[in-house]
């Protein structure tokens, strides 16, 4: 059998073998032991067969075996003779192929691509009856010779140009589509299309709007938006396509249907930005007169942006090379039925078509300088003369916002403050009105009634856009604004929401930034003068002054400039004998504070400064002060004191490791030297003000990196030392008796424990606790200071995941089953202090939290937790050994503190064993019961809103737990059930969720839903009787929390579809 | 639903500058210390980890003892159906002047017998133009709103204000006969169109 009667059998099952066959043959043909012209011979029977499917293997036998030729085998001659013979049986599969791979050859030229291309174009009929596949094969020769031979094809002219419109006329595979509408490009591009624009733009406009939705598991991958593009590319391609594009686009916009509209202006959004700015011109107030209607009665938000963005572009379109304003440029043509239009609808500024025409203004006046200045000229002299006829002060509001939107575009057009990109060569426009609008907006500000809060609002807005315009005001007029702020800010009384005063604030920010000098030179004088020398009497108005100054300081200058001021307050104070109440300093404190977390601390120069005057200056004074050396005791207030520990805290994280070593060396004996004043852990006994600094003790050392070189005495590491000082610290928690202090010791307790002890000392501090509570305990009793030390100990040990967390756990729980009512109690509630986000034992203050830890708490209790609750609930109902009352509570408290402080995505999958627990939990109705179910009903409030009432039914307990919700949410005193307002507030909010949810939001198929009856269906009518009652609930915050649900029960809980319907 | 708006162009009042309750309760206070920015820097010092029995919620009288007596009034029926939508507009009744706090009040419905806690809810609607053919719908949406968000002891009464309507008298008919009404509430289209109102309700 030859080489080609094998390829004819094997051609259709084995690719494979086919190939190698045919690079057989052609190694032959390489190695000349067989020739060209021997194969082509060989053919011979079979291609003149009647059955075209042999002939068109035969004819690929041809093309495989060319294919397999090294590429510079075939001379120019043989090239030819296989083009030719390949264009007559073109019709024939295969030769499409062949061809593609001659023209690929070095040696294939011009008049060959041309008889190719005319072969093609004699027979498209043919050719457009093929398969799908096969078409592609043709396009993709076409492609190919665009990319190889295009200067041939495009020397044919008008022939390739109807050649290829007549080819691909029907074609409706969308991969094939995605060729053609490219091929089309480069014709619409770079032909001369004027014989023939109208039938070369129907050809791909038939295609327009695409309604292609792929099929699932495309194997092309082509999305309908892909073909949107190139379609659209086909459309703006050429400006003679205008006469026919145009309008037909517009045409579009009468669809019912939003999606086409959207094809319709993206497309001719594509065209303005494409066609010849002479083409735009001629058609733009036709585009002007159709979009009107889509922007002024706009449907669909994105329509109406669209359409804007539609008009923009025509401006931009229209400015390019316009260097000066005059009448008669076409921009001028076009904006002028705009601005006619939109001036009719602005004199009215509060009906509700001067929105969008306020739109259409912003966005056309923000495409060009001229263009903006066109539209400055004709509409703000109007606008003005109508804002003096007003009638009424919501109008003039209404009108200021207009100019507003037209400072917006001076913005975008001129640019802000100093903003260094070019500046455009026109003169801004709005210069001309300068002292008109510094008038307008300044009596608008200052001169009405005081009362006209959201007037004011809006001429204070409008008087920001004009001092950020850039070289718009002057300095000296900026600053007659800062004054008016200075006013508003220092002598107007706060009312209401007092939404002036925030925008004030705000503003002054802003100028801040880039008009530090304003700020320091006017605002800074006239708000210092304000603040009195003492904090005396009843009037506190130097707070407001410090919150203002407080968000203002944010450039750099005038942060330092605050801190300066202030501390300079501060030290008069200080030495004052009778310096009244300690709300000032601390004021000033938190004034200072407030500013240095809104700034970049390890960059600010004056870092050195702020260490020294604070860290060092007044850490020493409050020694001073616990040794009874200070002129008044300030500095003994622990309110104080724990300002001033944070702002020491945000300071030293921010220093060089050097700096921070001096203050591990200083964290107890804060900076004082020996003789004066004493570390807190070595006195004998220290008095209340001595054992009060260990505030700031707290926050230093909590401020210190845990990788810093520390061989201080506070930080002993001999076993011995080191188990000394944990011991008496430990004591000194349990013995204090002021709460903050008490909170100090206990924090520096568990920071010590969590982030300075080295590993292999952590036993000692193990020791430590088991010393306070033995593993082996049986009824442990213990008082609340003790329980309090013991769970902050082991709060510092389970964080850093310390080799005996689950034996520290498991002792904890024992607390709960005590027989001592109060210690199971307080301990019940030490359970949500473990794993709580704590402000000073937290990452960034460099404490070792392990990421696993919350995890492990969990796994660890939750399981013991609730078998206990069980056993409880068995025992409970036999008589043999009562449980004491206060266990089952005790648990649940325990429960609900762990739960609060879990992310749900832990709690959801341990959902069925939890939801009977919680339930049990909102059955408690006791007052002190409160904050658990408080705690349960916000658990239950994520996890609802997290994975819908699917989870709830999941587990079979919607009616229980609608049941229970519906008991929490009612007032009903006579009862004896005590739920606060704000626990039915929390209960109203989960059945809301249960109803505002979908039920099954996760990846359940929309088929599989439909059909199915929501769960809450059975409860539906209860939850809607008893939520009716809920409406009359005397608080008004239960009450519209009752109106979202019922509404949410009314609205997502459908009935079941009416049988009779069926 | 029709084909042409019957007003496309009303005249619409700044949503800020309308009366009502329902902010975030977080700004009322501002301005004061408690509420200020530096009370930010003074949370901690009271123990968050407390073990000692605490009020729970003492930050705000969370007790129904003191009762401050918080009766249902004409701002909360206000704050209830201003922003239920107009059918036409995107825009809420509130904003388009339909409903406003003077039109609205409340009265026992026994004003002979003092004990009774029936009351008679009345809200006078105002049409954007007199010949809204529209205002039977708006009265059915604020009369459904009310009647699902008022306890059973209140009884709704939804009219068109005098002289503001062309056909008031046959609208006020409608919108007081119980039966039609009902049948109203029927209808699968209007309750479709009712329901798109309330959607935007806070």
């Amino acid at each position: 059998m030859s080489a080609l009667q094998t390829f004819l059998l094997v051609v259709d099952h084995d690719k494979q073998e086919a190939k190698q066959i045919a690079e057989r043959i052609a190694q032959d043909v390489e190695s000349k032991k067989t020739t060209l012209i021997e194969v082509v011979q060989s053919l011979g029977e079979y291609i003149n067969d009647e059955d075209p499917i042999l002939r068109g293997k035969a004819v690929s036998y041809l093309t495989a075996v060319i294919k397999a030729l090294p590429p510079k085998f075939l001379s120019r001659q043989q090239i030819q003779v296989l083009t030719t013979f390949f264009c007559d049986r073109i019709e024939d599969g295969g030769a499409v192929a062949g061809l593609e791979t001659l023209q690929k050859l070095d040696r294939f030229n011009k008049p060959l691509a041309e008889e190719v291309a005319q072969a093609v174009f004699d027979r498209f009929q043919e050719l457009q009856s093929r398969s799908q596949s096969q078409r592609f094969q043709v396009y993709q020769l076409l492609n190919e010779m665009m990319i190889n031979h295009r200067a041939a094809l495009h020397d044919m002219g008008d022939e390739s140009l109807v050649g290829i419109v007549n080819l691909m006329t029907g074609e409706k595979d969308p991969r094939n589509l995605m060729l053609v509408f490219s091929i089309l490009k480069v014709v619409m591009v770079e032909w001369d299309i004027s014989n023939h624009a109208e039938a070369l733009f129907d050809s791909v406009y038939n295609y327009f709007p695409i309604t292609f939705r792929p099929p699932p598991n495309d194997p092309y991958g082509i999305t309908a938006q892909d073909l949107k593009d190139r379609l659209q590319d086909c459309i703006s391609a050429n400006s003679l396509f205008a006469p026919h594009a145009v309008p037909s686009l517009l045409d579009k916009l009468d669809s019912t249907s939003p999606n086409v509209k959207k094809d319709a202006l993206s497309a001719l959004i594509a065209c303005v930005k494409l066609y010849d700015p002479n083409t735009v011109s001629k058609y733009s107030i036709t585009i002007w007169e159709t979009l009107k209607f889509e922007i002024l009665n706009a449907q669909e938000e994105f329509l109406s942006e669209l359409s804007l963005l539609v008009l923009s572009s025509i401006a931009q379109r229209l400015s390019e090379g316009v260097t000066q304003v005059s009448d008669q440029l076409p921009l001028a043509v076009y904006l002028r039925p705009i601005t006619k239009e939109c001036n009719e609808q602005i004199r009215e500024p509060q009906q509700k078509q001067a929105k969008p025409a306020q739109q259409i203004l912003s966005s056309v006046s923000a495409a060009s300088a001229a263009s903006f200045t066109l539209i400055v000229q004709t509409v703000v002299a109007p606008l003005l003369t109508i804002y003096q006829e007003a009638d009424g002060i919501a109008k003039q509001r209404a009108l200021l916002d207009t100019l507003g939107v037209l400072f917006d575009s001076a913005i975008r057009v001129f640019g802000e403050w100093a903003s260094r990109d070019p500046e455009p060569t026109l003169d801004n426009p709005l210069l001309e009105f300068k002292d008109q609008f510094s008038d307008i907006f300044g009596q608008a500000l200052m001169g009405v009634i005081k009362e006209e809060f959201s007037f004011r609002t809006s001429a204070l807005k409008g008087f920001l856009r004009l001092s950020t315009l850039r070289n718009y005001f002057q300095d000296n007029e900026i600053g007659l604004f800062v004054q008016y702020l200075d006013e508003i800010l220092l002598k107007e009384e706060s009312v209401g929401r007092d939404d002036l005063k925030k925008e004030a604030i705000a503003v002054l920010t802003e100028i801040s930034k880039y008009k530090p000098r304003l700020i320091l030179d006017i605002t800074f004088p006239a708000f210092v003068a304000t603040l009195p020398d003492s904090g005396d009497g009843p009037d506190s108005g130097y707070i407001s002054t410090l919150e203002s100054l407080a968000q203002i300081s944010v450039e750099k200058d005038v942060f330092e400039t605050l801190v300066r001021r202030l501390l300079s307050k501060l030290s008069i104070l200080l030495q004052k004998e009778e310096p009244g109440s300690v709300a000032y300093p601390r004021a000033i404190l938190s004034t200072i504070l407030y500013a240095m977390n809104q700034r970049k601390l390890d960059q600010d120069p004056n870092l050195e400064l702020y260490y020294d005057k604070i860290v060092v200056g007044l850490c020493r004074s409050a020694a001073a002060a616990a040794s009874g050396k200070a002129t008044n005791n300030i500095l003994n207030d622990a309110t104080v004191l724990d300002v001033l520990g944070r702002l020491c805290n945000v300071i030293v994280k921010s220093l060089p490791k050097s700096k921070q070593e001096e203050v591990a060396w200083n964290t107890l004996s804060l900076f004082a030297s020996k003789d004066g004043f004493q570390e807190v852990t070595l006195a004998s006994s220290p008095s209340d003000n001595h054992r009060r600094t260990m505030i700031l003790s707290t926050y230093l050392a909590a401020s210190l990196p845990r990788d810093l070189k520390n061989d201080s005495p506070c930080t002993p590491n001999s076993p011995a030392l080191i188990s000394k000082v944990l011991t008496h610290i430990t004591a000194l928690c349990i013995s204090e008796t002021e709460p903050a202090t008490q909170l100090a010791l206990l924090r520096y307790l568990a920071l010590w424990v969590n982030k300075s002890l080295e590993k292999e000392h952590l036993e000692l501090a193990t020791a430590i606790l088991d010393s306070l509570l033995s593993p082996d305990v049986q009824d442990p009793k213990l008082s609340p200071s003790q329980i309090k030390t013991i769970f902050w100990l082991s709060k510092g040990l389970v964080l850093r995941l310390s080799p005996k967390t689950t034996q520290i756990l498991t002792t904890l729980l024992k607390l709960l089953s005590s027989t001592d009512e109060e210690t199971s109690t307080t301990a019940a509630r030490g359970f949500a202090l473990l794993l709580r986000d704590d402000e000073v034992l937290s990452t960034a203050n460099f404490a070792n939290i392990r990421l696993l830890s919350k995890q492990r708490v969990f796994t660890t209790l939750i399981p013991l937790i609730s078998s206990r609750i069980r056993k409880v609930n068995i025992t409970g109902t036999s008589t043999a050994t009562p449980t004491p009352p206060h266990i089952k509570p005790s648990h649940l408290t325990a429960l609900s503190g762990i739960l609060s402080t879990i992310s749900p995505t832990l709690v959801t999958p341990e959902l069925p064993t939890l939801l009977p627990l919680l339930l049990q939990s909102l059955d408690l109705q006791t007052a002190p019961s409160q904050p658990i179910r408080a705690a349960t009903l916000e658990t239950l409030a994520v996890i609802i809103r997290d994975n819908g009432v699917s989870v709830i039914e999941e587990c079979g307990h919607v009616q229980s737990l609608v049941t229970r919700l519906l008991k929490t949410a009612e007032h009903a005193p006579a009862s004896g059930a005590i739920n606060g307002p704000r626990l039915r507030v929390d209960a109203l909010k989960c059945l809301f969720l249960l109803a505002q949810t979908p039920a099954s939001s996760s990846d359940a198929p929309a088929i599989a839903k439909a059909g199915k009856l929501s769960p809450l269906l059975p409860v539906k009518y209860q939850v809607l009787r008893a939520l009716r009652t809920v409406l009359d609930d005397p608080k008004r915050d239960v009450r519209k929390a009752a109106v979202d649900a019922r509404g949410a029960w009314l609205r997502g809980v459908d009935d079941a579809p009416d049988e009779q319907d069926e | 639903m029709d084909s042409a708006m019957q007003n496309s162009n009303p005249t619409i009042l700044n949503i800020a500058d309308l009366p009502t309750r329902l902010r975030p309760a977080s700004s009322r206070k501002s301005g004061t210390y408690r509420g200020g920015i530096l009370a930010l820097t003074l949370s901690s010092l009271a123990d968050p980890t407390d073990l000692a029995l605490s009020p729970y919620g003492s930050e705000e009288s969370d007790d129904d003892t003191g009762l401050m007596e918080e009766p249902i009034d004409e701002q909360e029926i206000y704050d209830l159906v201003s922003t239920i939508s107009d059918p036409e507009h995107p825009i809420s009744l509130g904003a388009l002047a339909v409903v406003s706090l003077p039109d609205i009040s409340i009265r026992p419905t026994l004003p002979e017998v003092p004990s009774s806690l029936l009351r008679t809810v009345t809200v006078l609607i105002t049409p954007t133009i007199t010949h809204c053919s529209l205002a039977t719908v708006i009265g059915l949406g604020v009369r459904v709103r009310l009647e699902q968000s008022l306890p059973p002891r209140f009884r709704v009464d939804v009219r068109i204000k005098e002289g503001t309507h062309s056909t008031a008298d046959e609208v006020n008919k409608q919108l007081a006969d119980k039966e039609r009404v009902a049948a109203a509430l029927e209808n699968g289209t209007l309750m479709g169109v009712i329901a798109k109102m309330l959607e935007t309700c806070q």
